[in-house]
């Protein structure tokens, strides 16, 4: 029995020999060996270490979080190590594999629940939520909790997960220790203090309810600083040399989808597949100056380093709707945001410039700045493998472009790589990277690889990833695009891995090539079968790409193939799939 | 006639023996899902079901930078006999185009649609769509008797009637037999599997390699030779008498393609092998094609066309091998005279107060262009018709049997359209251009997309000299193969490289004469300036009624070509 923990501040060697110590000894010696240190330490004369209070006193502390791309969960991390310098006995747990006695059983308890979709709660935490929700959930009288909720102010239903669950716990009969706090994309510095007030009030009660959304800028912002922290983050970026950079989509496509190789050969600057990448942003200069221009500030090259680097120009939200409304005092704009419809009526395929020129104001640059929110970096998933494309990063990106209102708009990070990028020029990156999207640690194990569009990505790291350690297990790539003759990404890789082996199988749906649309749901369907046996053999489940477009549907189809064995009984095949995804077999990275 | 060896028989002929029966790896290859190409011994069989895999060459040079294969499609040849489709067929034929090809049809210079860009996966649905509507591919392309042409609409007289039916007999009695096109195409699941081999009797006629290269029919009505007899491989011209097709002479050995700087290549016209009884004719042809077959070249497919066997053997010894095969002789060949290879454009007024419109389709290619809009057009008139529909020889379509209220209700048709009826020269209305660029493999210049504006700069030479409305036949073709029988045409220009072309003139109005090389290696500005002191002299000096075809020899721009054999002889080149 190991009394002194492996985290505890000594050599591997001195924990053991403490250990085997302290473990043939009997209660009474162990009392006078720490009263006899205690009292050494008193009479020390060095300076004292603020000491954490004695584990006997340790206060027992649940960390919940609700994660679907990471952020909660490195929080929820973060959160545990700074309990512990607190004095708290603190455990991490997983919505994913919590059930509610989690809850019952805490008595403290913080919360970090991100939202997803249309203010849904994280995909594998939806078990959790629902269960929460539910009107049998038990009393959670004598729980002390605080939430932390993510979210993005240019979603509609900002935060909404975490509002619910803080709403429910009170309403359970929880009391809540601290106010919730809604995090827009920049949470990084604000969670950090949100997390060290929250622990120093989790014991004194506190009953206030009202939240506050907080934005620090990033650049400034520091991120939880631990041993393992990553070398390169978004406040901290790597800035890498693009060594190619060449659109996959053939002339004729619909599509812009671009591959960039980055040059990471850099210290600490590591990945794994299935990880992603963070690209830091930077807008467009002409809508840069077509913003400055329609509020007439003067355009100052402070200012417009600003606007381009450090500042979302394009984002209309709620809030800075209502910031714009307060500082010009129009109350044409305040109605904007007084009802639901007309919020949603005008905010549709608008952006901040439609604003500014829909209801002008002059504006000076510090009033234009005081409106807007940080610029949050991008993800990409890594398309590459680290130990088939040593020192490089590769990304696949979708250029983002569509007209509304009379303008012609561009996704300001895919442009900026498609279109005011050149090979010999930098992007600024780091790691985000994402446990949850992971190879089977088992090489041999099937693998069946299910994305459309540029959800391709995070499959060419892994088959190149299995190819170079040289894994035997099956893999199966279903792929699904708009045409086979202009939007087959890498197609000429796979060909390569299906002639080597690396890749076993490939089946494509392209929706537009025949008068009906046929995507990958309807391959997993007219396959079912073999799909049933890779999954009996063992084989893990990934999809990757769309989740309004494309995973949802996959999802539900996969339940139903599941189902049709058991006479169609379709709760029993979501029921399956839910069970694989506990059991790590069905991973998603959607977007 | 000794078997060639196996190891001197061409590639082809191993590919073709080892297919079962034309089956090949093609269903397998149709399931391969990471390409959109088949295998390359595929590749050689699927053109005896009539399709090619192609690919855009406008797009190659970038393909491999973005990690795609080429842009592989399949091209698709149906095999009309005659040209002749009903309204219905037109209106299957023009979904597909649009529900699985480029959104165009292709009128060839063989009286049948191409359909290009049709990509693998669809492939056996576009085939059961052509099916169902009573056409097929099968032997539109590869080495067997291809899409048999007759004189262009069968309402004309009662000989262009017999000409119809007799090419669809030929057609039909000269297909394969394989049931290798149903299994892989439209049954789809019952492909035997790779292993089986097919049943000796499958193939009656061809046996087990086919022929050694592709064979061509046709039958022509004088005075028209709209379907260039004398550049096929078979031919039966119709002798009629007091209004009854008594027999029909039959000619042998034409053909077009030859090979840049191969002199043992050549053009050759047809010659006249004999008359024969209208019940003999399908037996004739039957015996015709399997002499080619046990004769022609099976070791080198640039010499293994009909042509080349008659050339190398001599016409008398094939006739005597064909006669000895029929058990009887043929007789003496009976006079005839045609008078052009074009068609009859605009309306005429047939028998039976009936209307028929030839309809000038510009190099073939139905498509909706910005206000043109034919191929809209001629989809509301198939959805009104009643009558025929017919492809021509000259890549041009035939809306046939028309009452005098439908006249005006397609005349409003191709109005909306901006399609018009009679505006074009002489010049353009006897243009003719293969597809070429993108799509064909062998193309080594543009041909299609390049002619139509060429015609605009020559009309303006011809214009200023008077001849706008004479008839003068002019075909480009992308490479020296001969599609758009170039070295039939008064002016023939033939693919050398991007933007370079030889320059033949020559030939004679009626088809009945091969054209001689005039200028080699010329350039738009080039062809321009050799043309215009020619159109210059003959709107000055020609005689009554004389063909620029004729003029350029008479005034001794080039030697006249009397046959095959002389076709790179005496040539004198011009320089620009
Ligand atoms: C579509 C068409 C031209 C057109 O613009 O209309 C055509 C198009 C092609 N011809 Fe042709 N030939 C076409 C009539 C002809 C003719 C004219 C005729 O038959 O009256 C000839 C000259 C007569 C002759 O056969 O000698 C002709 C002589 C060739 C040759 C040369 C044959 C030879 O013996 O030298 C080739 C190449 C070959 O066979 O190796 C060829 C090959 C081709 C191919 C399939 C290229 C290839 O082999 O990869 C071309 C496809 C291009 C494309 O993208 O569509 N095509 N081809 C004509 C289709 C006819 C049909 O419906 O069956
Ligand atoms: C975990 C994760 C992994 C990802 N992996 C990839 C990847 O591998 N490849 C990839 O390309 N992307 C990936 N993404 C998406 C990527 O992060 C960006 O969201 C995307 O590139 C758009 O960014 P942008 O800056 O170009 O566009 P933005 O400026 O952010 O604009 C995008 C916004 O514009 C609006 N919009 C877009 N299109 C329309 C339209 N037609 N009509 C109206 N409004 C519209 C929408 O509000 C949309 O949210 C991933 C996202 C996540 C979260
Ligand atoms: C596809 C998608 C949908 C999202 N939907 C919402 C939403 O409805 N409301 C919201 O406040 N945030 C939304 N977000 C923002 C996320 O909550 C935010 O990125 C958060 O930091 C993610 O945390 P996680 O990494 O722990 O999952 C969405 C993000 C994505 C990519
Ligand atoms: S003539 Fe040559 S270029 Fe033209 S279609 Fe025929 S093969 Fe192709």
């Amino acid at each position: 029995m190991a009394f002194i923990p492996s985290s505890a501040p000594f050599s591997a060697a001195d924990i053991n020999a403490l250990n085997t110590v302290v473990a043939r000894s009997s209660p009474e010696q162990r009392a006078w060996l720490s009263g006899y240190l205690a009292g050494l330490a008193a009479a020390s004369t060095q300076p004292q270490v603020t000491a954490p209070p004695a584990p006997r006193t340790r206060v027992p502390l649940t960390i919940l979080y609700a994660s679907e791309s990471g952020n909660s969960e490195s929080l929820a991390l973060a959160a545990k190590k700074a309990a512990a310098k607190q004095g708290f006995e603190a455990r991490v747990v997983d919505m994913a594999d919590a059930d509610i006695a989690t809850l019952t059983k805490a008595r403290h308890l913080l919360v970090y629940a991100a939202t997803w979709g249309e203010g849904d709660p994280p995909q594998r935490a939806a078990d959790f939520y629902a269960s929460l929700m539910a009107p049998d959930a038990p009393r959670l009288d004598g729980v002390r909790f605080a939430v932390l909720a993510l979210g993005d102010t240019a979603y509609q239903k900002f935060c909404a997960t975490g509002r619910q669950i803080d709403e429910r716990l009170a309403e359970l009969g929880a009391t809540r220790a601290a106010d919730r706090i809604d995090l827009d994309l920049d949470f990084a510095k604000a969670a950090d203090e949100w997390t060290a007030g929250t622990l120093a009030s989790l014991k004194p009660e506190d009953d206030t309810t009202s939240a506050t959304v907080v934005h620090v800028d990033f650049n400034h912002g520091i991120g939880p600083k631990e041993e393992t922290a990553p070398s390169f983050t978004a406040e901290k970026p790597f800035e890498a040399e693009i060594v190619g950079l060449v659109n996959l989509s053939g002339t004729g496509s619909t599509r812009e989808t671009w591959h960039v190789e980055l040059a990471t050969e850099a210290p600490g600057f590591t990945y794994q597949p299935g990880d992603a990448a963070g690209v830091i942003a930077e807008n467009d200069p002409e809508l840069v100056a077509s913003l400055v221009d329609a509020v007439g500030a003067p355009p100052d090259n402070a200012l417009l380093q600003h606007l381009t680097h450090a500042a979302d120009i394009t984002t209309l939200s709620r809030p800075l709707i209502e910031k714009y409304a307060k500082l010009t005092g129009r109350n044409d704009v305040a109605s904007i945001v007084a009802d639901a419809a007309a919020f949603q009526a005008f905010t549709a395929e608008r952006q901040l410039i439609d604003l500014f020129t829909s209801y002008p104001e002059r504006l000076d640059a510090k009033q234009l700045m005081g409106l807007l929110r940080p610029l949050p970096p991008r993800l990409y998933s890594v398309a590459s493998s680290p130990a088939a494309h040593a020192g490089e990063t590769h990304l696949l990106v979708g250029a983002v472009r569509w007209q509304s209102h009379g303008r012609d708009r561009k996704g300001v990070v895919s442009t900026l790589v498609a279109d005011r990028r050149r090979a010999g020029e930098t992007l600024k990156v780091y790691i985000r990277p994402n446990r949850h999207f992971r190879l089977p640690t088992d090489p041999q194990r099937p693998i069946i690889m299910i994305g459309a569009g540029t959800g391709i990505a995070p499959y060419r790291s892994f088959v190149a990833e299995r190819e170079a350690l040289g894994s035997k297990g099956p893999s199966w790539l279903i792929f699904g695009e708009r045409n086979f003759s202009f939007d087959f990404l890498y197609q000429l890789e796979w060909q390569e891995y299906l002639k080597s082996g690396a890749l076993s199988r490939i089946d494509v749906a392209f929706s537009r090539d025949q008068p009906e649309k046929i995507y990958v749901q309807q391959r997993l369907w007219q396959h079912r079968n073999e799909v049933r046996r890779w999954i009996a053999d063992g084989a893990h489940l990934y999809v990757c790409g769309d989740e309004k477009g494309m995973a949802r549907d996959v999802e539900e189809m996969l339940a139903r193939i599941l189902a049709e064995p058991r006479a169609g009984d379709a709760d029993g095949g979501r029921v399956e799939l839910k069970a694989l995804a506990k059991a790590g077999r069905y991973q998603r990275d959607v977007y | 006639m000794a078997d060639t060896p196996a190891d001197k028989r061409s590639r082809n002929e191993h590919i073709k023996e080892a297919s079962r029966q034309l089956r090949g790896t093609i269903a397998e290859g149709l399931a391969a899902q990471a390409t959109a190409a088949i295998s390359e011994d595929d590749q050689q069989l699927v053109k005896f079901h009539g399709t090619y895999l192609q690919d855009n060459r406008d797009v190659r040079g970038e393909r491999a930078k973005k990690k795609l294969e080429k842009a592989f499609s399949f091209m698709l040849r149906v095999r009309i006999p005659g040209g002749v489709v009903t309204p219905a067929q037109w209106l299957v034929l023009d979904r597909i185009a649009g529900d699985y090809a480029n959104g165009t049809l292709r009128v060839t210079t063989r009286q049948t649609f191409q359909f290009h860009g049709v990509i693998k996966s669809n492939m056996r649905r576009t085939m059961q769509a052509i099916n169902a509507s009573l056409l097929d591919t099968l032997a539109a392309c590869g080495d067997v008797n291809r899409n048999v042409l007759a004189t262009s609409n069968p309402h004309v007289s009662p000989a262009h009637a017999e000409a119809l039916v007799l090419a669809r007999r030929l057609s039909e009695h000269l297909l394969p037999r394989t049931g290798a096109y149903h299994e892989i195409w439209l049954d789809g699941e019952k492909v035997t599997d790779s292993s089986a081999v097919a049943g000796e009797g499958e193939e009656p006629i061809y046996g087990a390699r086919y022929l050694p290269r592709k064979f061509k029919t046709v039958v022509a009505v004088p005075p028209d030779n709209d379907v260039d007899i004398f550049a096929q491989d078979l031919g039966y011209i119709a002798i009629v008498e007091a209004g009854k097709v008594v027999g029909w002479n039959v000619t042998v050995g034409g053909g077009m393609g030859m090979t840049h700087g191969e002199p043992d290549t050549f053009p050759r016209t047809a010659d006249v092998l004999g008359f024969c009884l209208p019940e003999q004719a399908v037996d004739i042809a039957e015996k015709i094609l399997t002499v080619q077959r046990d004769w022609g070249n099976r070791e080198n497919r640039k010499r293994a066309r009909l042509k080349y066997t008659i050339e190398d053997r001599g016409l008398d010894a094939f006739r005597a091998e064909v006669e000895a095969r029929l058990g009887y002789k043929l007789s003496q060949q009976r006079p005839f005279r045609f008078a052009r290879t074009g068609d009859s454009l605009g309306w005429t007024k047939g028998t039976k107060a009936r209307w028929h419109l030839g309809l000038f389709v510009e190099n073939g290619r139905i498509a909706d262009r910005p206000g043109h809009t034919l191929r809209t057009a001629l989809r509301e008139i198939a959805g009104m018709h009643r009558g025929e529909m017919i492809c021509t020889a000259n890549q041009n379509v035939i809306i046939a049997d028309v009452t005098a209220a439908a006249k005006r209700r397609i005349d409003a048709i191709l109005r909306t359209n901006g399609v018009e009826i009679a505006t074009t020269s002489g010049l353009r209305r006897n243009s003719m251009a293969c597809v070429a660029l993108p799509t064909c493999g062998l193309a080594l210049a543009e041909s299609e997309r390049y002619l139509p504006s060429l015609v605009t700069r020559l009309e303006e030479v011809l214009a200023q000299v008077g001849l706008t409305d004479e008839d003068i036949v002019i075909r480009m073709t992308g490479c020296p193969n001969g599609c758009a029988r170039p070295y039939l045409a008064e002016i023939g220009l033939v693919g050398r490289g991007p933007d370079t072309y030889n320059l033949y003139l020559g030939a004679a109005f009626d088809g009945s004469r091969l054209s001689k090389l005039y200028a080699q290696d010329v350039r738009e500005g080039e062809i321009i300036a050799l043309l215009t002191p020619l159109f210059a002299r003959f709107a000055a000096e020609r005689l009554e009624g004389e063909r620029f075809g004729e003029f350029v020899i008479r005034a001794g721009t080039v030697e006249a070509t009397p046959n095959g054999r002389e076709f790179h002889d005496k040539v004198r080149l011009a320089v620009a």
